[in-house]
């Protein structure tokens, strides 16, 4: 049986720029909260980007349940399941709460199944729905990324991938944040999870992988990664310093 | 006050023209960040194809509006095809493109020089000439019609830009490209089929420009400048702050071509330009820019 | 889950190799005896004026210089700074109309007063500059065009100086076998001038902050590069050649009138020639000009009509765009072969 996600040899970078990935590997199992640490510049968010078809892949696979998704455009992978919420959110700022979620349901045809999802999400997230007329531009960091989260949950994909969720919020907020990747998980989504911050980001997954030099060195349980005597020294030293 | 009232709607008619000569330029930009050096010289062609249309086949302007208009469209496709779409993710796509769009200006400025030379033309449909009165305000038709015609297609794009799905993509994709791809946009259909509306607007404006204005191949370059501070000024990207743009310079620039003189009242909009930059560099309607 | 091979010093050293991996190479020792020679070849050629007869040959080759200096000097804010100007010939004209001025009601020859009237453009291109520069790429380059039909417009009804008719200007007291030299020399000297104070600049810091400034000006700002100093002290330096250029040209045509100078299609071949040769390089510009202007001669030649001209030219831009878009000298270099006399960088 195929497995949910696999990278196989990616190699990918920008323009005609070095490769940043450099024959990477990765297997996602469903039900997962996959989370992805490394030194900056390593490739994790580049690693996202050819996932979710924003950046081509110069060779190497990546398949999705199976089936090829390397060369096809993102509103393609999209459809196919997968759902990517970058650094900068992708928001519309000039477009209210409601309708950034109307914008999300893009690729539903239904009307009503998309306004009925709409009001759910709304549901679910007071906060949201008190601003449902507020410009998106106008929001709170924590506010955006409550709305990039929470849109994801219009179209229900299978994968969402979530690029440092935390960067630039305050630690209160992060928890909360954590919570609604929590919440994506228990409602079924597979979560993969680029974190700066290694030891949260491990603290809240199931399976974890450094990325570095282009490559993936080593995967294994969360708690395991976290523990390892090796890893501590090379990356989450650095963490730590930083947190 | 007949005088004002009449220079007004003189402004507001010329305005109108403007508006849709700019508005195609301004979509493109929104969606795909291309400055179009090469769409006067499109309108030229769409004024060409409305000449030859009138001459050959006594075909009224306005009527061949739509034929301009798809014509234009085809062409802007091919041109987005062949020249721009690979630009797409290219690193130096600002600077590419516009070097890209002066190329193709070249190109079809010697083109239509080389095949209709560079005499003045101009159609003559019956209204050019002719002119109403209001009371003692006097209206030429020809102005007039062509103001009323750009104003209504302006007002159909608007429409379909608000209420048409794919209008829908189009505004998402001008806000935030790579937002409007993760959500399932498929931006590059959405900016190839949108240089073609935009290049097909250049068409429709090409033919009320060949009744309103004498037009040569080279005449061109004298719109460039015009219509990009047009853009610039209503914010770039800015449809709706292109066409209030358009309106309330050309009532000032009408007013200052009748009391000042007619070769000044084309600096007006050049000076408009620089007075913006400095004062408000965004434009009137445009999102604060991170100063370059 | 396997568990791979991690040891914390393979890793570390792994990283480092890598690190220095991304850094540039070295070039090696510049060949500076090819531009001197050429230079001297140059310098003697008039000679041949002795036997008569070369006076087209002598206006090809000063025409040719001073396109040299102008497009070097365009390339300085629009190669090395990444400010694409499409209305640059208004210093052109400024230089031309201020020295032409001077010699109109002084007597004194361009030749003279060009340095004057560099700085006269210089200084315009300052101020204009500070304001204009304010603004990101595509705006620049708008407002650089309403530039041009500004000064159009202003030129054409500046009675002053002659309107659209213009100004004739004294001719210097040569026979007509003598008539090119001083000019010939004149561009030559502008033109050296020119291209070495382009490569001095490439090599300096101040090269350096320019191209991070073409590369990204946010991360240039960051790190600590006054980019407004200096984009509009590039912009300055890149008027003052081509004002210079304007002033000896306005002299050596004897007439100054707006339609000679601030028509687009000079801005246009400016910009193609920087295109053709390599925008950001040294020596591209001047092999940009010397390709530019034989295609032109060749075309009038052989296609006559001026609106074939234009239609060449766009073709030919299109395709160096699309095709070899950091022009011969670029392409070459990526390619590693680029012949050592025509490395100039």
């Amino acid at each position: 049986m195929p497995e949910l996600l696999e990278v196989r040899d990616v190699v990918a970078g920008y323009g005609r720029g070095p490769a940043i990935l450099t024959g990477t590997s990765l297997t996602v199992r469903p039900g997962q909260v996959q989370c992805i640490i490394g030194p900056n510049g390593a490739g994790k968010s580049t690693l996202l980007k050819a996932i979710s078809g924003l950046l081509p892949v110069r060779s190497g696979e990546i398949r999705f349940e199976g089936e090829r998704i390397d060369g096809m455009r993102p509103d393609q992978i999209l459809r196919k399941g997968i759902c990517f919420v970058p650094q900068e959110r992708a928001l519309f700022p000039r477009m209210s709460v409601r309708e950034n979620l109307r914008m999300g349901g893009y690729v539903i045809d239904d009307k009503k199944v998309l306004e009925s999802r709409i009001e759910e999400v709304l549901q679910q997230f007071p906060i949201l729905r008190e601003r449902a007329h507020q410009r998106a531009g106008t929001m709170s960091g924590g506010q955006q990324q409550m709305l990039a989260m929470a849109r994801t949950l219009i179209v229900k994909p299978k994968i969402v991938m979530l690029d440092e969720p935390s960067l630039g919020l305050a630690p209160k907020i992060v928890q909360q944040m954590f919570e609604i990747m929590h919440m994506l998980k228990d409602r079924g989504m597979t979560v993969i999870l680029v974190e700066q911050n290694a030891i949260m980001g491990l603290n809240n997954s199931t399976w974890g992988a450094v990325l570095d030099l282009g490559k993936t060195l080593f995967e294994g349980p969360a708690p395991e990664v976290l523990a390892d005597p090796r890893i501590k020294e090379l990356y989450l030293g650095k963490a730590k310093a930083a947190a | 006050m007949s005088n004002v009232i009449q220079i007004v709607i003189l402004g507001l008619a010329l305005g109108g023209v403007y508006a849709l000569m700019a508005s195609g330029l301004t979509l493109i930009f929104g969606v795909m960040r291309i400055v179009n050096l090469a769409h006067p010289v499109l309108i030229i062609a769409g004024a060409f194809v409305t000449f030859w249309l009138f001459r050959l086949y006594g075909v009224d302007p306005i009527l061949a509006m739509p034929v301009a208009a798809i014509a234009l469209f085809c062409i802007g496709v091919i041109l987005y095809k062949l020249i721009f779409e690979k630009e797409a993710a290219s690193a130096k796509y600002s600077e590419m493109t516009v070097l890209l769009t002066f190329a193709v200006a070249m190109i079809f400025d010697g083109l239509l020089g080389w095949l209709f030379t560079n005499t003045q033309r101009v159609t003559t449909p019956s209204y050019a000439t002719d002119a109403i009165f209001i009371g003692d305000i006097f209206i030429p038709t020809g102005q007039l019609y062509a103001g009323i015609a750009s104003l209504v297609v302006i007002g159909l794009l608007l429409l379909f830009l608000q209420y048409t799905r794919f209008g829908y993509a189009i505004r998402a994709t001008t806000q935030n490209r790579a937002a409007a791809q993760l959500m399932g946009v498929n931006v590059g259909l959405v900016s190839l089929i949108t240089f073609g509306i935009g290049i097909g607007l250049a068409g429709a404006a090409g033919s009320l420009v060949s009744f309103i204005f004498s037009f040569f191949p080279a005449k061109h370059w004298e719109w460039i400048a015009i219509l990009m501070s047009l853009v610039v000024l209503g914010g770039m990207g800015k449809l709706g702050g292109v066409i209030a743009g358009s309106l309330i310079l050309s009532v000032i620039a009408a007013f200052v071509g009748a009391y000042i003189g007619s070769t000044w009242s084309t600096m007006t909009f050049f000076l408009a330009l620089f007075v913006i930059l400095l004062v408000r560099p965004q434009g009137l309607f445009g999102d604060k820019i991170e100063e370059a | 889950m396997a568990v791979q091979q991690l040891d914390v010093d393979n890793v570390i050293e792994a990283r480092r190799e890598y690190n220095a991996g991304l850094a540039s190479l070295d070039k090696g020792k510049r060949v500076w005896q090819f531009p001197v020679l050429l230079l001297l070849v140059l310098a003697l050629f008039p000679l041949v004026q002795v036997m008569d007869g070369y006076n087209y040959v002598l206006h090809l080759m000063l025409y040719t210089f001073m396109y040299v200096a102008m497009a070097s000097s365009w390339n300085i804010l629009g190669g090395y700074t990444g400010y694409i100007s499409l209305g640059h010939n208004v210093f052109f004209c400024i230089g031309g109309y201020f020295s032409g001025m001077i010699l109109a009601y002084f007597g004194v020859s361009t030749l003279i007063t060009a340095p004057l009237a560099g700085l006269a453009a210089a200084a315009v291109g300052f101020v204009i500059g500070s304001v204009t520069l304010k603004m990101r790429g595509p705006t620049f380059i708008i407002s650089s065009i309403a530039l041009l039909m500004v000064a159009r417009i202003l030129f054409d009804n500046w009675h002053f100086v002659g309107g659209s008719n213009g100004i004739t200007l004294p001719q210097l007291e040569l026979d007509a076998q003598w008539m090119k030299i001083p000019y010939y020399y004149a561009f030559l000297v502008i033109a050296a001038l020119t291209v070495w104070t382009s490569y001095k600049i490439k090599h300096s810091k101040f090269g350096l902050g320019l191209r991070a400034i073409s590369q990204d000006e946010v991360k240039a700002e960051s790190a600590g590069i006054n980019t407004r100093l200096y984009k509009v002290s590039a912009f300055a330096i890149s008027a003052f050649f081509v004002g210079m250029a304007g002033a000896v040209w306005g002299e050596y045509l004897t007439y100054i009138r707006p339609n000679i100078f601030l028509i687009i299609l000079v801005a246009a071949n400016l910009v193609l020639m920087c295109i053709l040769g390599g925008k950001g390089t040294v020596a591209g510009p001047i092999v940009g000009a010397i390709l530019l202007i034989a295609f032109n001669e060749l075309s009038v030649v052989y296609l006559g009509s001026s609106e074939l001209n234009i239609l060449g030219t766009g073709v030919v831009m299109l395709l160096a765009l699309m095709f070899f878009p950091t022009g011969i000298i670029g392409t070459l270099a990526a390619k590693k072969k680029l012949p050592r006399f025509l490395d100039w960088d």
